[in-house]
């Protein structure tokens, strides 16, 4: 009885929309709800901060929207592959992130998520809350806050404050 | 006839070479099937697998086994396996057919790296006994 609950693969069911996108030549999806606008490339500044370009290399460029800064992550390099040909951006909801992808393809609905396997067990685990499998294609399906999460966030946005504090004296 | 103290051992093949595992762990032999990736950075892991609506993790053991020259697999040697807790299927590569054997294993030497398990001794051939497990675990460590 314990080896068939040991077996047991952790599936969650649960309808929800997600937007499928591509970077590097993958296909991952994002929960629609995490969304709130996507774009093109304009209207973005590169941002170069001295040290906190080298703390975070993925952090690209910045956005203004409705007086609000977006710090814009590159995905490709969040995912650790070869840098690819960014065309969208995503802007996050809840959280002043935006994420540079390839394309982005459509929203469809899942049924169920699955555990990641426990045999992956590097930055991935973060980087995913769960495979979703669509017609036999397996889809993994990204968690938005692990794009700039709460400690990178806390150092870009302590870099910031102090770069305006010099420009203001 | 099986001598006491024998056990059943899926024996496959990598290359030139032979390893097992132990004929319990091992659920099945899948012809080929699409293996997906998507980016991870979990070494030996080539992708994953569905397998009947679950999700099986494939890990290229021949990396470690053989060495960086190892022939592309033809078939998945599907085998429960634990990664910490959890009872876990894995789908190992291997680059031919698999043969049901029982035999007693020999004595290790000590000098044999920590996922062999034991050493079987069949003819002229001498076999690794492979512990998934600790292959896995051991690699996911560095």
């Amino acid at each position: 009885m314990k080896l068939l609950k040991q077996l047991r693969p952790e599936v969650k069911a649960a309808r929800e929309d997600v937007i499928v996108f591509a970077v590097g030549g993958y296909k991952l999806a994002i929960a629609a709800g995490a969304v709130k606008e996507i774009r093109g490339m304009d209207d973005l500044h590169p941002f170069k901060l001295g040290g906190i370009s080298a703390q975070i290399a993925k952090l690209k460029y910045t956005l203004e929207r409705n007086g609000t800064t977006y710090f814009v992550i590159d995905a490709a390099q969040h995912f650790r592959l070869p840098a690819s040909n960014a065309s969208r951006v995503m802007v996050l909801r809840n959280t002043p992130t935006g994420v540079l992808v390839d394309s982005t393809d459509r929203i469809m609905e899942i049924s169920t998520l699955h555990a990641l396997p426990p045999a992956f067990t590097h930055e991935e685990r973060g980087w995913y809350r769960g495979l979703a499998v669509v017609n036999g294609l397996v889809v993994p399906i990204v968690n938005h806050n692990a794009f700039l999460n709460r400690s990178e966030l806390e150092i870009v946005r302590a870099g910031l404050e102090r770069v305006r504090g010099v420009v203001s004296v | 006839m099986i001598a006491e103290g024998d056990k059943s051992y899926v024996l496959f093949p990598l290359g030139e070479k032979r390893f097992a595992l132990r004929a319990e762990t091992v659920t099945e032999l899948a012809r080929p099937d699409s293996v997906q990736t998507f980016p991870h950075r979990t070494p030996l892991l080539t992708g994953v697998l569905v397998r009947r609506g679950r999700i099986v993790p494939v890990c290229d053991v021949a990396q470690v086994l053989i060495g960086p020259t190892a022939p592309a697999g033809k078939f998945y040697l599907i085998a429960n396996c634990k990664i910490g807790v959890r009872q876990e299927l894995t789908a190992v590569p291997v680059t031919g057919e698999c043969e049901l054997a029982s035999a007693a294993s020999v004595p290790l030497t000590g000098n044999e790296p920590p996922y062999v398990s034991g050493m079987l001794s069949l003819g002229d051939e001498t076999i690794a006994v492979v512990a998934l497990e600790k292959l896995i675990c051991a690699e996911a460590t560095t």
